[in-house]
């Protein structure tokens, strides 16, 4: 390299300041790009291993808890919460959270309340930066309309879950074709915390999650489905799976008529008949029966071999209970004196006891976890047992709450007042005789 | 070479407030403070038309308007010289502002009552950082991470 060459670098010209501001501003550009690309690649890796695991399971806890973790773990956002669609409410309920005392599992928000209501009505993303300056400068202007008498005095519109001091949301609808699923939010105290990568990454996370969450919920409706309609007429099922109805096995106390009823005879025909004869008769009296418990809207509770338990009033309510179980068992008993006179051409000596009770119960889910039932718990159960048992063949005997309710209704015979095990004092009970012809 | 630069994103997002100066035909200046610049791309920015002021009426007789930002990660701030292009009264432009807009004023009791008229773009014609303003900043860690 000859002198000219070296001197012409060494040299400070006066035009080589702005160039050499130049190159260290696209060297500082360049450094810039790799750290992203550095950070992008990774998380990308992160977030497919996320989308392996949450779309390995089925069960929606569990997704929830894998994807809030991500958001921790991989994106390194402290707080985050995903909300849930109500099936048949434009409402989003909180169905997890992270970074969060309390929890907030359950607060509601209506669609367009809020960041995160805004972003479930309009199902678009959102990213806000500002928001303890945006919401203090909506406040003045609420006060000078206020002040101006334009606008009734009033607070914010609602208390909203999150933190109280967030300056800084991502909320991102999840969707499932076009259907809103839910929402999922990151916030933090610090402004400006999340930027375009974030919205992106998220964005990811965020597809993978609406599609696992929606195959959780998917498949926890469809389990619920088949156990309530072990219990429920499958149109009651329905509607409670999507929210159109109570969940009747949540634990509650209500009123209900009580039916019990039994074969009388029926040990000691299963002691000598042949097993297939058995479950032949089993199957013809509960398929007759069966019919004219859906006839008469009631719930079955449980079978018991010969034996069956059936309500009125839970879960669905009507007002007329007495008068449904009573016309029920005039029913049941007339088909089973049918069916009896062809049992007894076979040999089969059988007939139907019924009791009827009235009374609170508590009623719900009873067992343990993988078999649960549904059932109710009260003296009433146990009266119409008990009455069940004293009734003879083709006998219908109510409890005096009942005979009173269905006066109208039916002639009745006083047996007078029973011994019953489980109640210290004998109970009066009525015979039904025959129902009054309609006037 | 695209007008605006990636670094001043973070300018951008509202936190610390931008000033906006604009001129009425007559040359009358006004100067006021704006709650946030939105970056549209990378020659172009919006504001949010939310009321009739100074601001929009001048823009739409004397359309050129010089624009201050601040960085609140780094400090750093930005003249910006615009033109007043046109307003947006739909669009994917239109819908982050309302959106955003929808959003806090639900939030403070507002809904229904504060609203977007429309998001005014601005063609960026220069960016020019204030270097010269920095202020050193070595304590101040990269932002990234616990959040």
């Amino acid at each position: 390299m000859d002198a000219e060459g070296h001197k012409a670098v060494t040299d400070e010209r006066p035009d080589a300041q702005p160039l050499r501001t130049q190159i260290v501003q696209n060297q500082q550009t360049i450094d810039r790009l790799n750290r992203d690309l550095a950070r992008v690649s990774n998380e990308v890796r992160v977030i497919q291993q996320i989308s392996r695991e949450i779309t390995s399971t089925l069960d929606l806890d569990e997704v929830l808890t894998i994807v809030l973790q991500a958001m921790e773990r991989v994106l390194g956002f402290e707080h985050s919460m995903i909300l849930l669609k109500e099936r048949a409410a434009d409402r989003l309920r909180l169905a997890a959270s992270r970074g969060y005392e309390p929890s907030g599992v359950g607060v509601e928000v209506a669609f367009g309340e809020g960041v995160i209501g805004v972003v479930a009505r309009r199902r678009k993303m959102i990213r806000v930066g500002n928001i303890g300056a945006s919401v203090a400068y909506l406040r003045g202007i609420r006060a000078r309309l206020e002040a101006a008498g334009q606008l009734p005095s009033g607070g914010d519109a609602t208390t909203l879950p999150g933190l109280p001091a967030a300056q800084s949301q991502l909320a991102l609808p999840l969707l499932v074709k076009d259907r809103l699923v839910g929402v999922l939010v990151v916030e933090s105290p610090r402004p400006s915390a999340f930027d375009e990568l974030d919205e992106v990454l998220l964005g990811i996370v965020g597809n993978q999650a609406a599609t696992a969450i929606d195959n959780a919920r998917t498949y926890q409706m469809l389990e619920s489905l088949s156990r309530l309609k072990r219990f429920f007429s499958p149109q009651l099922a329905e509607a409670i799976v999507t929210g159109g109805a109570d969940d009747p096995l949540k634990t509650h106390r209500r009123e209900v008529t009580v039916v019990f009823l039994d074969l009388h005879g029926f040990t000691a025909f299963a002691e000598t008949a042949a097993p297939e004869d058995v479950m032949g008769v089993l199957r013809e009296y509960h398929e007759q029966m069966g019919k004219l418990i859906l006839a008469h809207e009631g719930t079955l509770e449980r079978f018991t071999g010969d034996g069956m338990m059936i309500f009125f009033n839970d879960p669905v309510p009507v007002d007329d209970a007495a008068e449904r179980a009573v016309r029920m068992a005039v029913a049941m008993r007339d088909r089973v004196t049918a069916l009896s006179s062809q049992w007894r051409k076979r040999g089969y000596e059988l007939g139907v006891g019924i009791g009827i009770a009235q009374g609170y119960a508590t009623i719900g889910a009873i067992g343990f976890e993988g078999r649960w039932d549904y059932g109710a718990i009260g003296t009433v159960t146990n009266l119409a047992a008990r009455l069940c048992s004293e009734a003879r063949a083709g006998q219908i005997l109510l409890s005096a709450r009942v005979a009173s309710g269905v006066e109208a209704l039916v002639e009745t015979d006083e047996v007078g007042a029973l011994a019953l095990k489980g109640f210290a004092r004998a109970v009066p009970a009525f015979r039904l005789v025959r129902l009054k012809p309609a006037t | 070479m695209a007008t605006l630069p990636e670094e001043i994103k973070a300018a951008m997002q509202g936190v610390i407030p931008s000033h906006v100066v604009t001129c009425a035909r007559d040359g009358t200046p006004n100067a006021t403070a704006i709650s946030q610049v939105y970056y549209v791309d990378p020659e172009h920015v919006a504001l949010s038309h939310q009321f009739f002021n100074k601001t929009v009426r001048n823009v739409r007789e004397n359309p050129r308007a010089l624009v201050w930002v601040m960085s609140p990660q780094t400090f750093d701030t930005w003249d910006l010289e615009v033109e007043f292009d046109h307003a947006e009264t739909s669009g994917p432009i239109f819908d982050v502002l309302d959106m955003q807009i929808e959003a806090i004023a639900s939030i403070v009791g507002l809904k229904g009552i504060f609203k977007l008229r429309s998001a005014d773009i601005y063609r960026v014609i220069s960016a020019t950082k204030n270097v010269s303003e920095r202020i050193p900043l070595r304590d101040i860690v990269e932002p990234r991470g616990g959040r």
